[in-house]
This record gives structure tokens, sequence and C-alpha cells, in this order.
């Protein structure tokens, strides 16, 4: 039987081979990192113009003998085809990698939420980059911010001026910050507009109070996004579940799974990109709410749409 | 970045206990290949799949929100 991290490594190894690019990401990756103790799943970042060469390889594998089993699973997720994926979406599928073993689950992002278009970056062991978890990390969950956080410290540890990006704490963020040149500071500035803030808040605990509103942002305009993706995902689903004999998974080959779920995206209307404009907007009028500190404030703390929603 | 040859000081370690609890500093200050053994003996012992929503982790669900 192979293992969780087994198919981890195999399947990488499988990317390279076929000259996918790719990172994975999420849990595996602070597994890697050592900020998580579990995960199951495996996260990967793949570069959309690839996809097909992915596709190529699973159906491959399904012919294969032995074969793998592979499946979309039910959960909220679009087709593994360019548009989508590079618009955001992602696409959840189960491996069987062989016959009675356990089923291996496998998230596949395009474009993962709060990474700049062109900066997805992995090791030489296939992970991405911390500073990349990272971002991916500002989520609405209490559990991933202070991995947020431990990839800072990890990254001030390895001498990365990145690390300014993502310390949550005031006296750490002060001292680094201050370290840096002031030609790779104004690098960072665009990306946290609250590191023009730290010279003029000379009290730590003042400084703390901002990062606190500076998440609240992350967090609300996080929910907003995810909203969006999941209301129009669901009344895509409403719509496809009317079909006469409707079922999902099908327990047909991948790609006849594949070809169905592309023509009821297709017939049935699911968008391949949620309305960012909105959520961005949305989230910094909840954050000013949430936060009790004046509009002017919320909004010099956050980062712009794009950095945001990229 | 290789983790593997990246040297952290004992205040990361000391910081995370702070932020985590001791049981995640313990954690990290495994080498990597012996965090890959525990997780494999975790993964072998007990079933206990990630996702138990209809959303992924990234989007909405995950065990903190079923």
């Amino acid at each position: 039987m192979i293992t969780p991290l087994e198919f981890l490594y195999h399947f990488r190894d499988l990317l390279r081979e076929r000259g996918i690019r790719f990172a994975i990401t999420s849990g595996m990756a602070c597994v890697y990192y050592g900020l998580q103790q579990n995960t199951k799943d495996s996260d990967w970042i793949i570069e959309p113009a690839d996809l097909p060469k992915l596709r190529a390889l699973l159906l491959e594998y399904e012919r294969r003998v032995p074969p793998w089993r592979i499946s979309y699973r039910h959960i909220f997720g679009a087709p593994l085809v360019e548009e989508y994926l590079a618009a955001g979406w992602t696409s959840h599928l189960a491996i069987w990698p062989s016959a009675g073993g356990p089923e291996e689950h496998v998230d596949i992002f395009g474009a993962p939420p709060r990474v700049l278009p062109g900066s997805v970056a992995a090791d030489e062991m296939g992970f991405a980059e911390p500073d990349l978890v990272a971002w991916m990390k500002r989520t609405d969950r209490d559990k991933d911010w202070p991995i947020v956080d431990g990839l800072a410290r990890i990254l001030e540890g390895a001498q990365m001026p990145e690390a300014a990006l993502h310390m949550q704490q005031a006296a750490a963020l002060r001292a680094i910050w201050r370290a840096l040149p002031t030609a790779v500071q104004n690098t960072l500035l665009p990306h946290r507009p609250l590191l023009a803030m730290i010279e003029s808040v000379s009290d730590d605990d003042m400084l703390q109070g901002l990062i606190r509103v500076e998440r609240t942002i992350w967090e609300t305009v996080n929910q907003e996004r995810y909203r969006r993706y999941q209301h129009e995902w669901k009344e895509f689903y409403r719509r496809w579940k009317k079909e006469d004999f409707w079922e999902w998974p099908t327990p047909e080959p991948f790609s006849r799974q594949h070809e169905r779920l592309v023509r009821a995206a297709k017939t049935y209307d699911l968008p391949d990109e949620a309305a960012k404009e909105a959520a961005w907007t949305r989230g910094i009028e909840r954050a000013t709410l949430i936060s009790g500190r004046p509009s002017a404030t919320v909004l010099a703390l956050a980062p712009s749409r794009g950095r945001m929603l990229p | 970045m290789n983790v593997d040859s990246l040297k952290l000081p004992d205040s990361y370690y000391e910081h995370l206990a702070e932020i985590m609890g001791q049981e995640a500093a313990d954690w990290a200050r495994l080498p990597r290949a012996e965090r890959e053994r525990e997780l494999t003996r975790h993964h072998m012992l007990y079933n206990t799949p990630d996702d138990l929503s209809l959303w992924p982790a990234e989007l909405d669900g995950g065990v903190d929100r079923p």
C-alpha cells in the first residue's frame, strides 16, 4: 500500500517528468516547514498552461496496468481546465493509486488566492516558498494566522526581507523593518501598507492594534471572495441537478467524467470568474464595522484590490 | 528554500511555543525526515480525512468549518 507521503513524492516526480510546472502548497507545505503536524490531502499549484499535460498524465495512468482510479470529488470545484483555474477556481480529485488502497485527495489551484501572477516558486523539493504559502494562509481561519507568523520567522531566519510582509508581532516587525535598506523597504510597501506607518506609531501596542485591523481586512475580504465563488457554484449545481438521471460524481472513467463536467459547466453557466471588485469593497466595509476604526484608517491599512484579489 | 539546511535559533522555537503551544514547537524541532516518519505513522494508524466539508479549506471548509 502506498502512503500519502509516498504518493505525494511519486506524483511530484511524475509532474517533473512531464514538464508540468507546479508547487506543493498549503498543508503539506506547512508540514514541510514544521508548522503543521498532520494533513492527508495534497494541494498543488499547477501552471494553467500546463493543465493539458496534467490531464494527459491522468488519462495515461487511468489506462495503464495496474490502473489508477481517478474521480472528481463531490465537493465544490470546477473542471480541470485552464479558463476556470486561471480565474481562481480549484479542482478536487480523488485518486486510488492501488486497488483496495486508500484514496488520495488531490486539490489543484491554477491561480491560488492572494498569490500574484508570475510569483509561483518552488524549492528543489517541489514545495512552495514560505512567502507564497504565507499569502495563501491569510484566510479567515484562526489556525492559519500563527502559521503566517511562523513562516515570517522562517523567512527572517533565512534573512529574507519578505519576513516584513508577514510578521504578526509588533516588536519583531519593527525590528526587522528598521534593519532593511530603504530601497528594499520601498519594494515591500505596495504589498503591505501598514509598513509605512511603523515609524509614525511609536508604541508597540498601538502597532499591534493596527496589525489586528489588517488581519481583519484579510479575513473579511477572503470571506467575501469565497462567498461569491460558493454562490456561483451552488447556483450552477442547482441548475445542473435538474437533469434527468443526474448523478455526481459518476462511476465513469475520469475522461468521461471530465467531459461531462466541462459540458455541464458550459450548459449550466458556471462563470469563469466571480466578482472580485465587489468582494474587496464589501470586505473593507465589513472590516471597518468589525474593527470600530475610522474608515480612513482601515482604507490606509488595506492592501490594494490587485494585491488582495489578484 | 531547502528546510533541511535551514538553522533557526532557539528564539524561533520559543516563539512557536508561545503562539502554537509546546507540542507544536517540539514537532518543529524534529528533522524533516523524522516529521515525515511521524506523519506516515499517523496516516497508518488513523483514518482522518482532512476534508469533512463540501467546501475546500482554502475557500470555506475543512475540519474547522464542517
